[in-house]
């Protein structure tokens, strides 16, 4: 049997995911579309940032530390007098770039680990879900911390650490996915056409499992930011003198007094970019979950 | 039901047994050995002769399988070792610790009910009015405000600005309750907060996808009531997946301690694991590790435990 | 015989978000004292949202009754308070659902739900309540009935579910019961026992009974009097005897054509109406049926028929007389 033929005898072929379906339906969604906006925000912010900011994030001015918001710094100075807006606006790199880095890794190790644990069953099955089992004990913050203690710090090895924690969820949604649709006829169809065990997966699980996947990794994106941000709070982040938002809460929070907005703004910022995924995210979510969309239940 | 609780059980002890190989890992990462790894941090023990004690005494100048063993029988035993650090017992250390962490929890449980029931079931009952559309909005923002951006905003407004709460530190309830309730006020509002927000947006939507069941327009054809039809035919059902939620929170509250504690400079189990993590101080992290575990852990086996409680078809079969 | 329920210009609506369903569209009955009322048509032709208005059951949002009257025992139930209406509900007026498996609740005993009804209406103690529930649930036939009643719903069979249903829907004596497709789900030995069963007890406590079914030979069996609905209207209204010899309107014929008889040969083919119901958003101009109509003449496309009197006890709407 041809793909052609298989994919005929699809029964949610309209399920997959139309963009142009997907993207009215978010636009619907006040909501997500608040979310969306303020992602292209940030991401604009993040690309352009050497546009935007008024000065180097890095240079410092040690006569004016600790400065509150002036004309030549709108949001004040940082304690080595670096200009605040400017590391705010560099910041975003850091997360946005850790966000979505670590959310991809983490997804491509959790699907596949799913798509084999439900594709396999058996024994595979039994151990993969266990090991997420096992991932999931243990909260994200505190593995990260432990993780992030024997790595060391540096963004390659945050962006690492969190991918080795983030991947659970994705498994575990892959693998209910698989279940579901294992037993829909055009995959027992491509089954008995002898389609091999890959090919299977890949070309025709794979997609059907697309909509919560994308659901997933948008609001892991937000998790993610603020797992990264909350480490670097705690003292394990980027090195400097890189920007970071996580980083500023932590120094600035111990002037809080003096200079709130030190600490306020960055974590502003990081609440805003949290927020943001997760209104995606809920928007994603009824567009693309039909069993959560329409009004009330039809009575018989 | 037995059968039930059993499985159950069976289940939670094969997961321990897979969580503490993860945790003898994780503790095993660090550069060089544990000890190594201390030592570059706590100078104190840069010292090849005191290092080698150390390492003799955790055993680790045994193979892995060994190590492990010892550590998991000692665990077991009550010898969780002797802080790195401090020196001090690690099992006193957390006995020490524990009400502090436990009395973080319960605040934070309380303020998350009190927030989270009304707001989801207020929103369930106006559904798509605009007081459901800003209740939802307000959850969506009360689950994705991070912890630490929330205390200092928190700190500023309610301890600098209006000095009403102590920006830090912690009063146990022996020495002054009232001091220690203003204490614990903002950390544990602050910890309650994602879980506020969690059980808001699920006690809506589980109890909305109740509310459009059949059984409930059998309980409104009988002539009840609305508020007995609730109470009576909805709560139960709406509850099971909400049980769920607040099992889960619980043990992921433990998160929330450990950046509320560092901030509010709360000497509970959550700092112990921050100082522990940054000292390296691979006893006390083990430990750390292994409660954390088990406490989420405990929590899925109440919740477990709860939902065959609450309904029967998993009661009976 | 007096007058235990009139409907009139009753019409109910949901709002969606694809557009104005006219679920019940201005339908007019009535019913007397201890009578059967059959009430066919096909799935989604607005059935069970006319018995569901009588009880002001229509979950809204989407729906509401945007007009009529449901005049019971003298007062008009689409006026009453909410207070008043639930003192209605279950108790002088009971309904029988679908579905028993959905519509009892999982989570409470079969007991607690039976004897509900009771404890909200009567004024007596748990044990006469108890005592009446054991007795009716002797009545139905489930055995066992004292352990019964301490089971959940999943240990019961739908068969015995139903039952269970059925006795809840009389605990209170009702004037009138709804039965809404109380057999579909089951098969086909059990449908006829539950029926007889209904049947039975209904006449042994003088009360009005309306059973909602897409099977015409149940009707033609317990029933009365028939009301035909189509597309969220009544197109033939008639007494059984009446109907069952001459059927007069062409989606009536139809339907009879499409279940089997028991006065006719079993190896006569069935023949299905051809076409599929209306999609009730999008109804076809003038006769709803026109398009799936045989009979259709001119007229059918642009005028919807209203009721008359073809004799005195039969009632069609159709702009045609299918004899000639
Ligand atoms: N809750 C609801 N929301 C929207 N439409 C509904 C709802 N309940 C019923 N309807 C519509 O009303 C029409 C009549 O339904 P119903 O009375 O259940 O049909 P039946 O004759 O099979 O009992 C159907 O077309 C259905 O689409
Ligand atoms: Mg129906």
């Amino acid at each position: 049997m041809s793909d052609e033929t298989i994919d005929q005898l699809q029964p949610q072929r309209a399920s997959r995911i139309g963009v142009w379906a997907v993207m009215k339906a978010i636009l619907k969604h006040k909501v997500s579309c608040v979310g969306v906006v303020i992602i292209i925000l940030l991401s604009l912010m993040a690309i352009f940032a050497p546009l935007i900011a008024p000065h180097d994030p890095n240079e410092q001015d040690l006569y004016h530390v600790l400065e509150n918001p002036s004309r030549k710094h709108l949001l004040g100075t940082d304690d080595v007098g670096r200009d605040l807006l400017s590391r705010v606006i560099y910041g975003s790199r850091i997360s946005l770039l850790v966000g979505v880095a670590a959310t991809i890794f983490a997804a491509v190790i959790g699907v596949i680990l799913g798509l084999i644990a439900g594709y396999k069953g058996g024994m595979v099955d039994m151990v993969i879900m266990r090991i997420t089992d096992t991932f999931m004990c243990i909260p994200g913050l505190i593995l990260l911390l432990v993780m992030a203690a024997a790595l060391g710090p540096g963004l390659h090895n945050i962006i690492i650490a969190i991918s080795l924690i983030g991947w659970t969820g994705f498994a575990r949604i892959i693998r209910g996915q698989v279940l579901m649709v294992r037993e829909l006829p055009y995959i027992e169809a491509a089954n008995a056409a002898g389609a091999s065990g890959f090919r299977i997966m890949f070309r025709h699980l794979l997609p059907n499992s697309l909509a919560p996947i994308i659901v997933a990794g948008s609001i892991t994106i937000g998790g993610v930011i603020m797992l990264e941000s909350a480490a670097a709070f705690l003292g394990l982040g980027v090195q400097p003198p890189t920007p970071s938002w996580g980083k500023a809460l932590r120094i600035g929070y111990s002037y809080l007094e003096v200079v709130p907005l030190f600490s306020i703004a960055p974590g502003l910022m990081i609440t805003l970019a949290i927020l943001a995924f997760n209104f995606l995210g809920d928007g994603l979510r009824d567009a693309l979950d039909p069993r959560l969309r329409g009004q009330g239940k039809k009575i018989e | 039901m037995k059968r039930y609780i059993a499985s159950r059980l069976l289940y939670s002890i094969l997961i321990l047994f897979f969580v503490s190989i993860l945790i003898f890992t994780l503790a095993r990462l660090m550069p060089g050995d544990p000890i190594q790894a201390a030592a570059m941090i706590n100078t104190d023990l840069a010292n090849p002769e005191i290092m080698n004690d150390l390492r003799a005494k955790f055993g680790l100048d045994k193979p892995y399988h060994e190590q492990y063993f010892l550590w998991l029988t000692d665990f077991a035993k009550g010898e969780w070792g002797d802080s790195l650090g401090s020196g001090e017992e690690v099992l006193a250390m957390f006995l020490r610790r524990l009400p502090v962490t436990l009395e973080l929890f319960i605040g934070a449980t309380f303020w998350s009910f009190i927030i989270g029931f009304p707001f989801g079931i207020i929103a369930a009952l106006r559904r798509n009015s605009w007081l459901d559309a800003s209740l939802t909005t307000t959850s969506i923002i009360g689950v994705s405000i991070p912890v630490f951006w929330e205390g200092i905003v928190f700190i500023y407004l309610f301890a600098v600005i209006l000095p009403i709460f102590p920006p830090s530190g912690y009063v146990p309830f022996s020495e002054s309750p009232w001091e220690n309730l203003l204490s614990v006020a903002m950390p544990t509002f602050v910890m309650g907060t994602q879980t506020a927000g969690l059980l808001a947006r699920y006690v809506r939507s589980s109890l909305l996808e109740v509310l459009g069941q059949d059984f409930i327009r059998t309980a409104r054809a009988k002539g009840l009531r609305e508020k007995a039809m609730l109470i009576r035919h909805a709560a139960r059902p709406a509850l099971l997946p909400v049980v769920t939620v607040i099992g889960l929170s619980w043990g992921y509250m433990v998160a929330g301690s450990f950046l509320v504690e560092y901030m509010f400079a709360i000497p509970g189990l959550g700092r112990m694991g921050v100082n522990a993590v940054f000292a390296r101080d691979f006893p006390v992290i083990q430990a750390t590790l292994v409660i954390v575990a088990l406490n989420v852990m405990l929590a899925n086996l109440t919740v477990d435990l709860v939902y065959g409680y609450l309904d029967p078809r998993v009661r009976i079969h | 015989m007096s007058k235990l329920l009139e409907v009139k210009n009753l019409s109910t609506h949901f709002f969606t978000d694809d557009g104005l369903v006219k679920a019940v569209d201005n339908i007019s009955y009535s019913l007397n004292e201890g009578e059967t009322l059959g009430l066919v048509g096909e799935s989604g032709c607005g059935k069970s949202v006319n018995a569901l208005s009588l009880l002001r059951l229509i979950p809204n949002p989407p729906g509401k009754i945007v007009s009529g009257k449901v005049i019971f025992e003298d007062q008009n139930l689409l006026t009453l308070s909410e207070d008043d209406i639930c003192r209605i509900r279950g108790n002088r007026m009971a309904m029988i659902f679908q579905e028993p498996m959905t519509s009892l609740n999982p989570v409470m005993t079969i007991g607690r739900q039976l004897m509900e009804p009771m404890e909200i209406h009567r004024q007596m103690t748990r044990g006469e309540i108890q005592e009446r529930c054991l007795d009716l649930l002797k009545r139905v036939h489930i055995p066992e009935a004292p352990t019964r009643m301490n089971a959940y719903p999943h240990q019961f069979s739908g068969g015995m579910l139903q039952r269970a249903m059925i006795a809840m829907g009389l605990t209170c004596n009702p004037r009138l019961v709804i039965a809404d497709e109380p057999t579909t789900a089951l098969d086909v030995t059990i449908q006829a026992q539950l029926l007889e069963l209904m049947k039975d007890l209904t006449r042994e406590f003088g009360t009005a009974l309306i059973i909602i079914t897409h099977n015409l030979g149940i009707v033609a069996r317990y029933a009365d009097r028939v009301n035909v609905m189509y597309a969220g209207r009544i197109v033939e209204k008639s007494t059984a005897m009446d109907l069952y010899k001459n059927p007069r309107h062409p989606y009536t014929i139809g339907l009879m054509a499409s279940v089997p008889r028991l006065d006719q040969d079993m190896k006569k083919k069935l023949k299905p109406i051809e076409g599929q119901p209306p999609d009730l958003i999008h109804l076809p101009s003038g006769c709803s049926f026109h398009p799936r109509c045989s009979y259709r003449v001119e007229r059918c496309l642009n005028e919807t028929p209203e009721l008359k009197t073809v004799n005195e006890n039969h009632e069609i709407a159709c702009w045609v007389d299918v004899r000639t």
